[in-house]
């Protein structure tokens, strides 16, 4: 007689636990192995969530734990919402999504079509090409500044040998019209890379033999990419603007280490504000509220955009 | 409407010679059936004929014309590709219409929803227009693969195994279908398949490729009554030509090593004695498994024989092939 491992599992099972696990139903079963799961969902998420909702409608500062705690009912959401500072942030928030998104999309697909032509070496510059996204975000910041240096930066220096003006005579990251742009070129500097790996996964699913019966149906080449590559593709582009958007919603290292919110509040994010009204100002029902609608924000836009993704690939 | 001539084409993959100085006239209208076994070089043919890949030696023409350095879109073909190639994210709707919808052809929408319409009917796909290209069987898939060729009308007709997955009554209907619809316009149509009922009900001409070479080009009948080898005599004739060695019956050529007889040709009744191992009721005809001296023989015999496994019928050949030691067709 031979005996497995679970034969021998068996055996060394003390009968009185084996008539007991016996006893038990695979429903049951299921469940002891799905508790541990749950219950770390619950204590790290759920929990700390509902949490917060209830903090929102008070005045409570967690760095004043003695004081009474007063329920101030919707007043947060209230001065949140009428705040213009707030609303500044919001501004440059968007200004920042919607221009990583788009440039992002943009040269990443652009890229991702140039990597895709067959040519010698093109692993090689995929490999290049990917090289900003495995920086630590601090650090691409720091270097951002050196690089936007007025005096000694190169990109700078770039732009000046483009356009002859003098390198001296702007400062990407000290100039209120500029500076949304700074934070806006070092992040699709480097997270257009990832977008560009999504889009050739995109563009490596389309089979070959699809374009071969579009070129016997004598569909030009533009025809071909406006009617096979762009619709095939767009379900993973979809999805790179879902990464992006979330990603950059969140933006923060970056961002701080380059301007660190500045000049004035121009690069100040959503993020970024949030921490300062959380863990500089100890505001904590005020900044609670304040995460509960950016939490709202979020969610509702992402779910409309999930339903629309789901569309996409479905059709 | 064109003819298309091969002259010493020949293509080869890395070390593989998939096609090995192929020359072949495929006249204006006629119906052309590629035979021989996988791999040996059908589908290649049809890729270079449409351009979608190109030789290494040879010229290709199509209506006189060098088409070298014309893309398949300026060789107005149509493809009917062996693995279909829908567009997947499209419906079976505008799978079918995408060939109408080239800006070259400036097609009224009428024009084409009538067109759509009426070669859904003959590919009885009619009910799926609205299904995605994914949401299909494979027969339903292959049908519309043919759709896309037929909406057109192109020089020339590829057709790579079009109907290797339907069912017999649905490939019987579009056999005569495709026939009637390629005499009706003229077309020349080049047509892959292994299905010997296909080459000898549709074909004007047959090609028979042997690992990358054309080893016979003519009507089916000349093919079938003339093989020029083992192997051509092979492909067609159901059941099988029976290949023996010469010397089981007298009277062989001298250089003959081999000796085909198709079931015409084994007269039965007078010469050798040979046992029935296994009688097949076909309905229509009837099938002899006979062994000759530890040669498996079958031939056919008719319907409502009373033979049974264990007689014995004398068999004798009746103008039979004789093959040399190579497999060449001795005359
Ligand atoms: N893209 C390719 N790369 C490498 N080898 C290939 C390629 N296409 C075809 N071949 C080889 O060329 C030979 C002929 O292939 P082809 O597809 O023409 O065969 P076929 O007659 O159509 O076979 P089947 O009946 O299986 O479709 C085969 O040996 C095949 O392996
Ligand atoms: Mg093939």
């Amino acid at each position: 007689m031979t005996f497995t491992p679970i034969d021998k599992a068996a055996r060394a099972t003390p009968p009185a636990m084996a008539r007991r696990i016996r006893g038990l139903s695979d429903r049951t079963i299921a469940w002891i192995f799905v508790a541990p799961s749950i219950f770390l969902l619950l204590a790290v998420n759920i929990f700390p969530l509902i949490w917060t909702i209830r903090l929102s409608f008070t005045n409570f500062r967690v760095n004043r734990p003695n004081n009474d705690v007063e329920w101030v009912g919707l007043r947060n959401y209230q001065r949140i919402l009428t705040d213009e500072g707030t609303w500044a942030t919001m501004q440059a928030t968007a200004h920042f999504l919607i221009w990583t998104i788009v440039l992002q999309v943009l040269i990443g697909f652009a890229l991702a079509f140039l990597i895709n032509k067959k040519f010698r070496g093109n692993d090689l510059w995929t490999t290049i090409i990917v090289f900003p996204m495995m920086l630590s975000p601090a650090v691409v910041g720091n270097f951002w500044t050196f690089l936007y240096q007025p005096q000694i930066g190169l990109f700078n220096y770039v732009v000046a040998f483009f356009t002859g003006a003098d390198p001296a005579s702007f400062s990407m990251i000290g100039d209120v019209m500029l500076a949304p742009w700074a934070i806006v070129i070092a992040d699709t500097w480097m997270w257009t890379p990832f977008v560009m790996l999504i889009c050739l996964a995109g563009l490596r699913s389309i089979p070959n033999s699809i374009y071969e019966a579009a070129e016997c149906d004598r569909a030009s080449k533009w025809r071909q990419f406006w009617t096979i590559t762009i619709p095939m593709v767009l379900p993973f582009l979809m999805l790179a603007v879902l990464f992006r958007g979330i990603e950059n919603f969140k933006m923060f290292d970056l961002v701080v280490q380059l301007t660190g919110g500045g000049p004035g509040n121009t690069t100040t994010l959503t993020s970024i504000d949030l921490k300062r009204e959380a863990f500089e100002k100890w505001r904590t029902g005020y900044s609670s509220a304040y995460a509960v609608i950016l939490f709202v924000t979020v969610f509702g836009l992402a779910s409309i955009y999930v339903k629309a993704l789901n569309k996409v690939k479905e059709r | 409407m064109a003819e298309v001539k091969l002259e010493q084409v020949g293509k080869s993959f890395g070390a593989t010679r998939a096609l090995d100085s192929v020359t072949m006239t495929v006249p204006d209208g006629s119906f052309v059936v590629l035979l021989g076994p996988t791999g040996a070089g059908k589908t290649t043919t049809l890729r270079l004929i449409a351009g979608l890949d190109l030789p290494d030696a040879g010229r290709i023409s199509i209506a006189a014309q060098d088409v070298a350095g014309l893309s398949p879109a300026q060789r107005d073909v149509a493809m009917v590709f062996q693995q279909y190639s829908l567009y997947p994210h499209l419906s079976v709707r505008q799978n079918l219409e995408f060939p109408l919808k080239s800006p070259i052809l400036r097609t009224p929408p009428a024009e084409i929803a009538r067109k759509v319409g009426e070669v859904a009917e003959i590919l009885q796909i009619t009910h799926k227009l609205d299904n995605k290209a994914t949401a299909l069987s494979g027969g339903e898939m292959q049908r519309v693969s043919i759709g896309r060729a037929l909406v057109r009308n192109p020089a020339v007709y590829l057709m790579d195994e079009p109907l290797s997955s339907l069912d017999a009554k649905l490939r019987a209907d579009l056999r005569v279908e495709l026939k009637s619809i390629q005499a009706n316009s003229g077309a020349t149509l080049l047509y892959v398949t292994h299905d010997q009922i296909e080459a000898m009900t549709m074909a004007t001409h047959v090609g028979v490729l042997d690992q990358g070479r054309l080893v016979q080009f003519g009507t089916p009948r000349d093919l079938y009554e003339n093989p020029v080898s083992v192997y051509a005599a092979s492909r067609l004739g159901q059941p099988r030509i029976n290949i023996l060695p010469a010397a089981l019956f007298g009277g062989a050529p001298d250089r003959a090593a081999q000796i085909g007889l198709r079931p015409e040709q084994i007269r039965q009744g007078e010469g050798e004695n040979s046992l029935v191992e296994r009688v097949e009721r076909l309905g229509d005809q009837t099938r002899l498994h006979l062994n000759l001296r530890d040669h498996p023989i079958v031939t056919v015999t008719n319907a409502h024989t009373d033979l049974r496994p264990g007689d014995i019928v004398k068999i004798r050949p009746q103008n039979p092939f004789y093959f040399d030691a190579t497999g060449a067709r001795i005359p």
